[in-house]
C-alpha cells in the first residue's frame, strides 16, 4: 500500500522491515512509531485530522493483516486424504456423525415463507424471490416516483458509492415481474406471481424496528381486475393462512404506483375481534399496504393499462411470525442465537 | 395532519359538528380512517377544559404579608359548587400575576380541576389551599396554564363580554376533538392539508354537497388601497421553480397578541401562537394549506436601494449565508430558491424567512407574501438544510397556484381588521403561464370496470359534484375538470379513486378472480431451498438469518478483499458498511456467542445471496445476486474430546456428501490443485479457508461451485473459533433447476449377496478415492453376471512406528445374478484386485 503522507509512509517501511525479525510478529502493532502516528492526530488542525487519521488507520490495518497473515504461515498442519470420509486411525464411534435431528431447525420466518407460499401456488401463483440489492430504475423509477418526488421520503433506503440501493419494498421486482410475464396477457393468462424476499429500511434498531426484514410482495394482472378482485383475494389468502372465517377492511392510502392505495387490516384472529395485546385491543389488525396497479407502472412495463388492470400487494412476513408465536423483539430474528432458533425445531 | 373538527365546522356550515361527543366521534373517525385516511390519534380537548370557568374579578387588594401577592374575590355567577363563598357569593382567590386587577374577565381553574397544560405530561390537580396564611380556592389561569401559548407573564385576559361562569371551552371553542389524520395518505392530496379541503371531504363521504367559502375562489376581486401607499417591487428571475409569486404592503398596523380565540385555534394544533400578523398567516394555512410569509417593510427597505422595498426571487449567491428566524444560520447550495432585497438575502422561499426582516413588536409596516414553490426543489431545500416546518410540510404536496389571490386577500382584510392597518399597494402578482385545469373523459363503464360496481353515470357525476368538481355527462361519458386546488388529478385513474373512496371501497362487490386451471409454475430456486432446509435440518442443522451488511474489519480478518464490497454510503453503523462477499464470515461471527451461552456442538447455515463487484450483470448492469448456502459446524473443546477425533473437515464433509446425495447432486469434493484457476469472485469465498484444509466442490460438469474445509489460524483467532470448526460454502446457481439424478435401479437377483474385507496397505499419501475408482474399475470388467453392489470404507489405521504408510480396510459388497456366489468365488476376485492394487497403487494386501 502506498502512502501520502511522509511520516506514514517512513513508519510503515520501518515497521514492514522490522517484521522480519519478530519472533512475536502481534507485537508490531505495539510498537512505538506507530503510537506516535496515532497520537499525532490530535496535534495537527481539524481540517487536517481527517485525511491523515485515515492514513494511519490504513497502516493499522495492513500490519494487522501481515501479523494474521504470518500467524498463518506459522501453524503447518499435517496434510489429509481430502477424498477420505474421516481421518486416519479414528475409532467407529469418534468419526463424523450428525447431531441429533430433534435439535435441528428451519428458521420460523423461512417456515412461515413456506406455509404462505404453499397457498399462493395453490391459488395459482407463481413465484420468484425479490433481490436485495438494486438500481433506482427498479426501486424508484419504474414506480412511478419521479426524482426528487417527496414520496421517496417515505423511503428511507440505503445506498452504495455506486448509487445502488438496497431495496425498502419488494415491489423493486414489479416492472421484472409484470416485464417477464407479458405474453401471459396476450395468451388470456393472468401475470399472477408472488415475490418474497429481504427489504432494508433506514431506521436505529429496537425490539419494535428491524433495518432488515421481509416481505411478501404479489402482482396480479389480467382483463377486467377490480378492486373488489383485490380485497377478496386478500381476504381469502388471510382465511386460508389463519384457518377461518375473518373480516376484513381498507383504509384510503397513498403509494405512488398504486392507484387507489389502501392499508388492509383483519378483524383480529387470535381475538375473534374481542381485542387482545396482538392487535393493540383494537379488534384489528392492520396488516398490508395494497391498491390497483398505476397506469404508469403498467406502461412502464410495455402493458397497456387501457386493456388490462391489476393489483399488487405488500405484506411483512417478521410481524405475521411476531403474532403467531407472541416473540417480543424483532432483532432475535437475525440474532443467531440457539435460544431462539432451537424453540422452533 | 391535525384537524380540529370545531375549525372543520366554521368552513361549513351545513356539517353539524356539534353532534359529536365522546361517545360518538368514533363513528367519525371511523369514516375518516375508511374513506380518507388512516386516523393516528383523537384527543378530547373538552375534557381538559371541563370545569374552566370565565370569571370576574371583583375585588383585588394587596396580600397583608406578600408583596407580590393579591387577595382577588371572583364572581362566576354561583356556577361551582361545593365551594367556599363570603356573604356575597363570591370565592377567595390568592393571585401573583402582575396583571390581576378589580373588572377583568379572566379563567378560574377551581379546585379539583387539573391544570391543563399539566393534562399530558404530569397531571396537577389544584386544591384549596392557604397562601401565606389566606386561603386560595383554585387559580387564576395563564395563557400558558391553560396550554394555549408559552406566555405566563401574567393571567389571560378573555373578552369582556362573556357572561360570568361561562365555561371556558365552549366560549373559545376549545370543546373540540383534534383528529391526527397519518400524512402519508395526504402526500398527494395539497387541498387535504388545510381545513377547507378536509371538511370538503367529510362532506363527500357523508354524501353532502359542499360549497367553499365566497372568498375561496381563482379571481376574488382587487383589495383597495387607502392611505399613503407604500411601494414594492417584485422581481421574479425563477419562474419555474416559482410559479407564482404575489404580495401586497399593509402600513399603520399595530402589532400585539391575537384575540383568544385565535390564539386557541392555532395552539389546540400545536402552533405557538406569536403575534396578530404571524398568528393570521398561520390560521389561514391551516385552513387552506396555503403557507404565507410576512416580512417587516421597514426592515426590507433599508436593505433595498432607492426608494420603496423591492423583492427579488432568485439562487443564492456564491458562499452566501442567511440567518433563518429562530437564528440558526444556514448557507444554501446553487438551486436553493432565496427570497431577496438588491443587497442581500432575506428567506429561504418556501421554507423559512430571515430572521433580519422579521415581523416584531415595533413592525409598522409589511408586505405580505403568498407564493407557490416548486414541490421538488422545497423538498431538496430542506433535506439539505435540515429544516422542516409547516410551510415546507405544505409545499411539498404541490399546492395550487391558483389560490394565492384569494387566500391574500382574505388574509390581508383579517389582518387589517385585527391590526388597524390599511391596503398600502395594489396586490403584485407575478403569475406567467399557469397549468390550466386538466380536463379528464372516461366513461362510466371505464370506472365500473376498475372497481367492480355499478354505478350510473349520473351517481358518479354526484359524488364527484359534492366536492367540487365540474362535470358534464355526455351519454356514457363524463367529462370532468377538477377544481383549481385539486394540482394531484391528471388521469382517469384519479377519478376512479375519488369516486371508490367517497362511495366506500368496503362497500364495493367483492369476488375473486377467475382464472384458467393452468398450473402456476414453482420457482426452482425456492423450492431448492426449501429443500436444503428441510434436509438440513433433519440433520440436527439450524439454519440462521444474519444481516446482508458486514463490518469492513470483519472482511480485513477474514483476508477478503473490502474493494470487491459493495460499501453503503449511509450505514446505521461500522457493522452494517459492506454487503458481504460470501456468507461463510457472518455463520462464523455466531460460533462464539453460541458457544459462550452453553451450546456444546451445532451446525448452522444460512441461504441468501452475496454480492460482488466483479460479479455483474451483463445485460442489465445490476450486481449479481449469487445465491449461496453456507454451512459451519462447531464443537466446544470438551464435546470435541469426548466425541471427535481426526480433523474437522471431515465433519464438514459428512454433512456436505449427506446433503447432496439426498439433493440428487453427484459433487465432487476434490483438493484444489491449482489456486489461480479459482473464479475471481470465488477468491473471497474461499480467503478465509485454511489452504492445507480445503476441498472444492465441484459438479460433475465440471464446474466449481463451493468449497470445503477448516479455517485459517487467524480467522480463529480473530473470532474466538473453537478448536473443532469447519464449513462449507456453495453457490446454488448451478444447482438450480438442475433435475437431480435418478437412482439407479438394479433389478433384484434371486441369489443372495456376499460381503468381504480387504486391507491394503498404502503410501501415507496415497488417496482413498483412488482406491475405490480402482475397485469400481476392476469389477465393472468382471463377467460372468458378478455386480458390485457397493464399497464401504471399515477403518484406516496407521501404526505408531510407520508413518509414511496406512492401511486402508474397504468392506465389498458384491452379488451373482446368474447363481449363488460362494466364497472362493469372491476370494479369487479380491485376489486378482489385489495383484492389480499391488501394480496401479503399490499396495500390498494386509
Amino acid at each position: 500500500m502506498d502512502y501520502q503522507n511522509p511520516d506514514v509512509a517512513k513508519v510503515a517501511e520501518l515497521l514492514k522491515s522490522r517484521l522480519n525479525d519478530l519472533s512475536n510478529k502481534a507485537d508490531i502493532l505495539r510498537a512505538v512509531e506507530l503510537k506516535a502516528l496515532f497520537e499525532g492526530i490530535k496535534l495537527l488542525p481539524p481540517e487536517q485530522r481527517g485525511a491523515y487519521g485515515k492514513e494511519v488507520n490504513n497502516l493499522q490495518n495492513e500490519l494487522k493483516g501481515l501479523v494474521a497473515a504470518s500467524e498463518d504461515v506459522q501453524v503447518s498442519l499435517l496434510p489429509i486424504d481430502l477424498s477420505a470420509p474421516f481421518d486416519v486411525n479414528v475409532s467407529p464411534s469418534k468419526r463424523p456423525h450428525f447431531i441429533s435431528n430433534n435439535l435441528g431447525s428451519i428458521h420460523p420466518l423461512m417456515k412461515e415463507l413456506e406455509t404462505i407460499l404453499d397457498i399462493f401456488y395453490r391459488m395459482g401463483f407463481s413465484a420468484v424471490e425479490s433481490r436485495q440489492l438494486d438500481d433506482d430504475y427498479h426501486m424508484f423509477e419504474s414506480l412511478n416516483f419521479p426524482e426528487d418526488h417527496p414520496a421517496r421520503d417515505d423511503y428511507d433506503t440505503f445506498m452504495t458509492t455506486e448509487g445502488l440501493i438496497a431495496p425498502a419494498q419488494t415491489s423493486t421486482m414489479q416492472n421484472r415481474i409484470l416485464q417477464m410475464h407479458k405474453d401471459n396477457l396476450e395468451n388470456g393468462l393472468p401475470i399472477a406471481t408472488v415475490i418474497p424476499g429481504r427489504v432494508f429500511r433506514n431506521e436505529d434498531l429496537d425490539a419494535r424496528h428491524e433495518h432488515t426484514f421481509y416481505q411478501i410482495e404479489g402482482i396480479y394482472v389480467a382483463k377486467g381486475v377490480n378492486v373488489g378482485n383485490l380485497i377478496a383475494t386478500l381476504q381469502t389468502f388471510l382465511q386460508e393462512y389463519y384457518g377461518k372465517q375473518l373480516e376484513v377492511k381498507t383504509q384510503p392510502y397513498y403509494f405512488p404506483f398504486t392507484e387507489p392505495s389502501f392499508e388492509f387490516a383483519l378483524s383480529c384472529p387470535f381475538c375473534e375481534k374481542k381485542g387482545c395485546n396482538i392487535c393493540s385491543m383494537t379488534g384489528w389488525i392492520e396488516l398490508l399496504g395494497c391498491g390497483m396497479i398505476h397506469p404508469n407502472v403498467l406502461k412502464e412495463a410495455g402493458i397497456d393499462p387501457n386493456i388490462y388492470t391489476g393489483f399488487a400487494w405488500g405484506v411483512g412476513l417478521d410481524r405475521l411470525v411476531m403474532m403467531k408465536y407472541d416473540i417480543e423483539d424483532v432483532r432475535y430474528s437475525e440474532s443467531g442465537r440457539l435460544d431462539f432458533l432451537r424453540q422452533f425445531s | 395532519m391535525k384537524v380540529s373538527l370545531q375549525l372543520v365546522g366554521n368552513c361549513q356550515s351545513s356539517f353539524d359538528v356539534s353532534r359529536f361527543n365522546a361517545d360518538t366521534i368514533s363513528g367519525l373517525t371511523d369514516k375518516i380512517a375508511a374513506q380518507l385516511g388512516a386516523v393516528d390519534a383523537v384527543t378530547d380537548l373538552a375534557q381538559k377544559y371541563q370545569d374552566s370557568l370565565v370569571v370576574k374579578v371583583v375585588s383585588c387588594e394587596k396580600h397583608p404579608s406578600a408583596d407580590k401577592l393579591h387577595v382577588c374575590k371572583i364572581d362566576d355567577g354561583g356556577k361551582f359548587e361545593n365551594i367556599d363563598r363570603d356573604e356575597n357569593g363570591f370565592v377567595q382567590i390568592v393571585c401573583g400575576a402582575p396583571n390581576v386587577r378589580e373588572g377583568l374577565s379572566v379563567v378560574w381553574l377551581p379546585p379539583g380541576v387539573i391544570v391543563p397544560s399539566s393534562m399530558d405530561k404530569d397531571p396537577f390537580k389544584l386544591e384549596a389551599r392557604e397562601i401565606r396564611g389566606v386561603i386560595s380556592n383554585g387559580m387564576l389561569a395563564s395563557a400558558s396554564e391553560l396550554g394555549l401559548s408559552e406566555d405566563h407573564t401574567g393571567i389571560l385576559e378573555v373578552d369582556d363580554d362573556i357572561a360570568k361562569g361561562s365555561n371556558f371551552s365552549e366560549q373559545y371553542r376549545l370543546n373540540d376533538f383534534i383528529i391526527d389524520i397519518e400524512n402519508k395518505m395526504f402526500t398527494h392530496r395539497p387541498d387535504c392539508f388545510g381545513h377547507l379541503g378536509v371538511s370538503r371531504e367529510l362532506a363527500g363521504i357523508y354524501g353532502q354537497s359542499f360549497k367553499s367559502p365566497d372568498w375561496y375562489r381563482e379571481d376574488p376581486g382587487s383589495l383597495t388601497v387607502t392611505g399613503q401607499p407604500l411601494e414594492l417591487k417584485i422581481t421574479n428571475n425563477l419562474t419555474k421553480e416559482v410559479p407564482r409569486f404575489a404580495a401586497v404592503t399593509i402600513a399603520n398596523i399595530t402589532i400585539k397578541p391575537s384575540s383568544v380565540q385565535i390564539q386557541a385555534y392555532l395552539s389546540r394544533l400545536g402552533i405557538r401562537p406569536i403575534n396578530n400578523v404571524v398568528d393570521l398567516t398561520n390560521l389561514y394555512m391551516v385552513i387552506t394549506g396555503q403557507p404565507l410569509h410576512a416580512y417587516d417593510y421597514d426592515k426590507v427597505s433599508q436593505l433595498t436601494n432607492g426608494q420603496g422595498a423591492s423583492l427579488s426571487v432568485r439562487y443564492p449567491k456564491d458562499g452566501e449565508k442567511i440567518t433563518l428566524l429562530g437564528g440558526k444560520e444556514v448557507k444554501p447550495s446553487s438551486k436553493t430558491i432565496m427570497i431577496a432585497t438588491d443587497s442581500q438575502a432575506i428567506g429561504v422561499g418556501g421554507v423559512m424567512g430571515g430572521s433580519e426582516t422579521e415581523v416584531d413588536d415595533q413592525t409598522k409596516n409589511i408586505i405580505l407574501e403568498c407564493a407557490t414553490f416548486n414541490m421538488y426543489s422545497i423538498r431538496r431545500t430542506s433535506m439539505e438544510l435540515g429544516v422542516f416546518t409547516e410551510a415546507v410540510t405544505r409545499f411539498t404536496k404541490g399546492q395550487s397556484p391558483r389560490q394565492n389571490l384569494a387566500v391574500l386577500k382574505k388574509v390581508s382584510e383579517e389582518i387589517c381588521q385585527a391590526s388597524g392597518g390599511n391596503i398600502a399597494s395594489d396586490v403584485i402578482d407575478d403569475n406567467k403561464d399557469l397549468p390550466t385545469p386538466p380536463t379528464v373523459k372516461l366513461s362510466a363503464g371505464f370506472i365500473n370496470e376498475r372497481l367492480g360496481s355499478n354505478y350510473s353515470p349520473d351517481d358518479i357525476a354526484q359524488v364527484l359534484m359534492n366536492v367540487e368538481f365540474e362535470v358534464t355527462i355526455q351519454n356514457d361519458d363524463l367529462i370532468v375538470v377538477a377544481p383549481f386546488w385539486r394540482t394531484d388529478i391528471e388521469i382517469p385513474e384519479d377519478i376512479i379513486e375519488e369516486v371508490g373512496r367517497l362511495r366506500g371501497f368496503d362497500s364495493l362487490p367483492q369476488s375473486l378472480p377467475i382464472r384458467s386451471i393452468k398450473p402456476a409454475a414453482k420457482d426452482p430456486l425456492l423450492s431448492l431451498k426449501q429443500e436444503i432446509r428441510f434436509q438440513l435440518s433433519k440433520l440436527g442443522a439450524n439454519e440462521v438469518l444474519t444481516y446482508s451488511f458486514v463490518h469492513g474489519d470483519l472482511l480485513d480478518r477474514m483476508s477478503q478483499d473490502k474493494k470487491n464490497a459493495f460499501q453503503i454510503t449511509n450505514a446505521l453503523s461500522p457493522n452494517l458498511q459492506y454487503y458481504r462477499t460470501s456468507l461463510l464470515p457472518s455463520l462464523l461471527e455466531k460460533v462464539h456467542p453460541n458457544i459462550k451461552s452453553g451450546y456444546d456442538e451445532f451446525g448452522l447455515f444460512e441461504l441468501n445471496p452475496v454480492h460482488n463487484k466483479l460479479a455483474i450483470e451483463q445485460s442489465s448492469q445490476v450486481p449479481i445476486e449469487a445465491q449461496h448456502l453456507g454451512f459451519v459446524f462447531a464443537a466446544n473443546s470438551k464435546t470435541a474430546k469426548s466425541q471427535y477425533e481426526g480433523a474437522s473437515y471431515y465433519q464438514a464433509k459428512q454433512y456436505l456428501s449427506t446433503l447432496m446425495f439426498s439433493l440428487g447432486v453427484s459433487a465432487m469434493v476434490e483438493g484444489i490443485s491449482d489456486p489461480n484457476e479459482i473464479p475471481p469472485d470465488l477468491k473471497d469465498v474461499v480467503a478465509p479457508f485454511e489452504p492445507s484444509r480445503l476441498s472444492g466442490v465441484i459438479l460433475p460438469s465440471g464446474d466449481l461451485i463451493g468449497f470445503i474445509g477448516e479455517f485459517k489460524p487467524s480467522v480463529k483467532k480473530a473470532l474466538k473459533l473453537p478448536d473443532f470448526v469447519c464449513g462449507f460454502e456453495i453457490d446454488l446457481g448451478k444447482l438450480i433447476g438442475a433435475s437431480p439424478s435418478r437412482p439407479i435401479y438394479q433389478k433384484l437377483s434371486k441369489y443372495p449377496f456376499v460381503e468381504q474385507d480387504i486391507c491394503f496397505k498404502v503410501a501415507n499419501n496415497m488417496s482413498y478415492q483412488a482406491i475405490i475408482d480402482l475397485v469400481w474399475n476392476e469389477f465393472s470388467n468382471v463377467e460372468g453376471g458378478v455386480v458390485l453392489r457397493g464399497i464401504t470404507l471399515v477403518d484406516i489405521y496407521q501404526r505408531p512406528d510407520d508413518i509414511d504408510h496406512k492401511q486402508v480396510t474397504i468392506r465389498i459388497s458384491a452379488i451373482n445374478y446368474e447363481r449363488t456366489m460362494t466364497d472362493a468365488e469372491i476370494t479369487l476376485l479380491l485376489d486378482q484386485l489385489s495383484s492389480v492394487a499391488k501394480d496401479k497403487l503399490n499396495a500390498e494386501r494386509i
